[in-house]
């Protein structure tokens, strides 16, 4: 997780260097200038994720054509890893493929309809359809998600990241996103990661000119939900401490909205126009 | 137009639905990642909860703020700790409504649904006693008339037994003196649900049928074998039907008399829920006591444990208005709180009422449920709605927590504002949400397609 947020933020620190020099001029401009660059940083992490879903996905339909339960599991997590950095994004720009992609509760596609057969079966029988199925639905992310119509906006990235740290808190007691695979906690660390990743490339700096106080508040949340989720399981994890955590951050990042001059919203009012292919 | 038409269309399946019990039942744990072991099952979503009445109603009286705050806390996993916290676990948990929970399972921990070791080492390993010796959680109605408390009798205070169960059962933290005053007045208003089958002293109305006269005869008929006693001796009607004293009716040691009243919706029977019937209750007797029943005093005596068990109206249909009600009076007590700078209640009522309107908001299910179709804006909607109220009560918080209660004051103010639209937009929402048996059917039946995979 370090090193990919690490080389991210070499790539931005080039990208901002020639940014800077042009928003000194005016203030004002500054702060859209500054924000249009990090979203044009945030691009590559989603494509680069989306990429780490489909190699995942494309392990997958191999292990499962050649009936090896042990490297499809390993394959599952690898694509499930890769689709769950994006969800900051999938609610907002992608919300029909969300739907079939990570349908719950659904038996008929999907991770989960696969994540039980070779979590809790143990086995890979009748997994063919369904994968190829998703596959599809993931080649067709990265192609829009590589388009230039894929119009990302601070307004949506922003409303899709307070979103993500409200459902980061969201009960576990059942076991989480991936209740047979066990794996919850991964997709709960790489939410937390796709949280750093859009609020540190688009929305610290601004936020640091305009509210330092509330920058520093900030950062300090997404620390403190990063550490939190850094254990084995989430039966480990401190349940109370991370939704707490993550009620706050979605709440101090409602609060940053006017200050970076973006419009007030309500955390997870997704229109149903999210549907539709965009 | 259309969707009008989709939406009456669905609001009349709702309406014919709603006059038959949701046939899907709650899903039992599946994941090793959860808090509670694979198969265990808290019968938590079910639609037709058992009904609540308060001795202060039957007064013409009103909630009081402590009533309110251990409605609350009742509710709460915020006073447990460990696995019991992390589960989700609240007094309501074992006592739905005040009653009891007749399909709660715990593997290790159950011997069979509806009981529960409370000294087992799942929840707290200091309170192990060694022994699997299962319980059930008894009905709380009528429990200030029903002392002493636990089953076999061990605290004379209910005050005494609701601190045993916080700290002990479930490793919570020591409660406060405000806590155990909530809790304890709550739990003394939970009164017995209305019987027209029973009269003053215990005696049963013209509403009760012959066979149950007769049952009643028999009731109070002394044992064959000794004279001294009969079922009265114990059962006694005029006092809630208990004499307040443990015996030992060969069933593994000295338990308390249980009361009568409400019983029929109090199965599993005996101290460790052995008996799912009365009928199996009456034949322990008859067989222990030597009794000698022929076969029409067995149903005599079971038609008057039906009538004096009987209740009017003994479940309710759970609505978005009687949640949003619910959690309405829960919240009232920052009416109190933040003015009077009580860090406590206010830390534990976000939590508290943040836990309920996340719960109320997974009922209305969101883009990635395939088993639901229709109303996705006005469900999404409804979840925004449920999001913004818990955001604007952790802002209350975090006020207090910088020692801003003006602030905190604020906040709560517009909280409040938020409440009305926000409830306007889970209503408009209903139909498609799991409040419609049809929903919630499609929904639990869709969870068991997926868990039947794993086979």
């Amino acid at each position: 997780m370090v090193s990919n947020v690490t080389q991210i933020f070499r790539q931005r620190a080039l990208q901002l260097g020639c940014a800077l020099a042009v928003v000194a001029f005016t203030a004002g401009a500054a702060q859209a200038a500054t924000m249009e660059a990090g979203i044009k940083s945030f691009k590559p992490f989603i494509v680069d994720h989306i990429g780490k879903a489909i190699a995942g996905a494309k392990e997958l339909q191999t292990a499962v054509k050649a009936g090896d339960v042990k490297a499809a599991q390993a394959a599952w997590i690898k694509s499930r890893k890769g689709w769950e950095a994006m969800e900051t994004v999938t609610g907002t720009y992608f919300g029909d493929i969300d739907k079939e992609v990570d349908a719950w509760p659904d038996a008929k596609k999907g991770y989960h309809a696969i994540e039980v057969v070779l979590f809790k079966a143990g086995k890979t029988d009748g997994l063919e359809a369904p994968v190829a199925e998703m596959l599809g639905h993931l080649d067709t992310f990265q192609k829009r998600a590589k388009s230039k119509a894929f119009d990302l906006t601070a307004q949506k990235l922003l409303e899709g990241t307070a979103n993500l740290a409200y459902e980061v808190g969201e009960e576990k007691s059942k076991g989480g996103e991936s209740p047979y695979a066990g794996t919850s906690i991964i997709d709960m660390q790489e939410n937390v990661e796709s949280i750093e990743m859009a609020y540190k490339l688009v929305f610290s700096d601004t936020l640091k000119k305009k509210e330092p106080k509330l920058a520093t508040i900030i950062d300090d949340r997404i620390s403190k939900l990063e550490k939190l989720v850094k254990v084995a399981d989430i039966k480990s994890m401190e349940q109370k401490k991370v939704y707490v955590a993550g009620e706050e951050l979605a709440a101090l990042l409602l609060t940053a909205a006017p200050k970076l001059g973006l419009k007030p919203f309500k955390v997870g009012d997704e229109e149903e126009g999210a549907d539709k292919p965009k | 137009m259309r969707s009008r038409q989709v939406l009456t269309t669905v609001a009349l399946s709702f309406v014919l639905a709603a006059a038959a019990a949701s046939s899907v039942g709650a899903t039992p744990v599946v994941s090793k990642d959860a808090a509670l072991p694979v198969g265990s099952n808290l019968n938590e979503e079910i639609l037709d909860q058992p009904t609540e009445r308060f001795g202060f109603e039957a007064a013409g009286g009103k909630r009081s703020y402590l009533f309110n705050l251990g409605d609350m806390l009742f509710s709460s996993a915020a006073i447990f700790g460990g696995k019991a916290r992390d589960a989700g676990m609240s007094c309501n948990s074992c006592h739905q409504q005040g009653a009891g929970n007749a399909k709660l399972f715990v593997p290790g921990l159950s011997s069979r649904p509806g009981n529960f070791d409370t000294t087992g080492a799942l929840f707290n390993a200091k309170a192990d006693n060694g022994v699997f010796d299962p319980v059930t959680p008894p009905s709380l109605r009528g429990a200030k008339y029903l002392a002493p408390y636990g089953h076999d009798g061990r605290f004379a205070s209910l005050r005494d037994f609701v601190r045993n169960v916080i700290v002990n059962e479930f490793a919570g933290p020591e409660p406060s003196g405000q806590v155990l005053d909530a809790l304890e007045t709550y739990i003394r208003e939970i009164a017995f649900l209305p019987n027209p089958k029973l009269g003053p002293g215990g005696r049963l109305t013209r509403e009760a049928s012959d066979a149950a006269r007769r049952g009643e005869v028999l009731f109070n008929k002394p044992f064959p074998h000794d004279p001294s006693m009969s079922c009265a001796g114990c059962h006694q009607a005029d006092s809630a039907f208990i004499d307040h004293k443990v015996h030992d009716i060969g069933s593994g040691g000295w338990f308390k008399t249980k009361t009568l009243i409400n019983a029929r919706f109090n199965a599993p029977y005996f101290h460790d829920g052995r008996f799912d019937s009365f009928d199996e209750v009456v034949g322990y007797f008859d067989k222990h006591y030597d009794l000698g029943l022929a076969a029409q005093d067995r149903a005599d005596l079971v038609a008057y444990l039906d009538a004096v068990g009987d209740a009017e109206q003994p479940y309710t249909r759970n609505t978005v208005q009687a949640e949003v009600d619910e959690i309405a009076a829960f919240v009232s007590v920052l009416d109190v709180a933040i003015p009077a700078r009580d860090k406590e209640v206010i830390g534990l009522t976000v939590d508290s009422v943040g836990g309920e309107w996340r719960e109320l908001g997974e009922n209305f299910p969101g883009r990635t449920d395939t088993s639901v179709s229709g109303g996705l804006q006005e469900r999404l909607q409804a979840r925004a709605a449920v999001r913004d109220l818990v955001l604007s009560l952790r802002r209350v918080a975090m006020a207090v927590e910088g020692d801003d209660f003006d602030q905190a004051a604020r906040i709560y103010a517009d909280y409040k504002k938020q409440t009305v639209a926000a409830a306007a937009s889970l209503k408009l929402a209903e139909t498609w949400s799991l409040f419609n048996p049809v929903v919630h059917d499609a929904h639990f039946l869709a969870l068991k397609q997926l868990a039947d995979l794993a086979k």
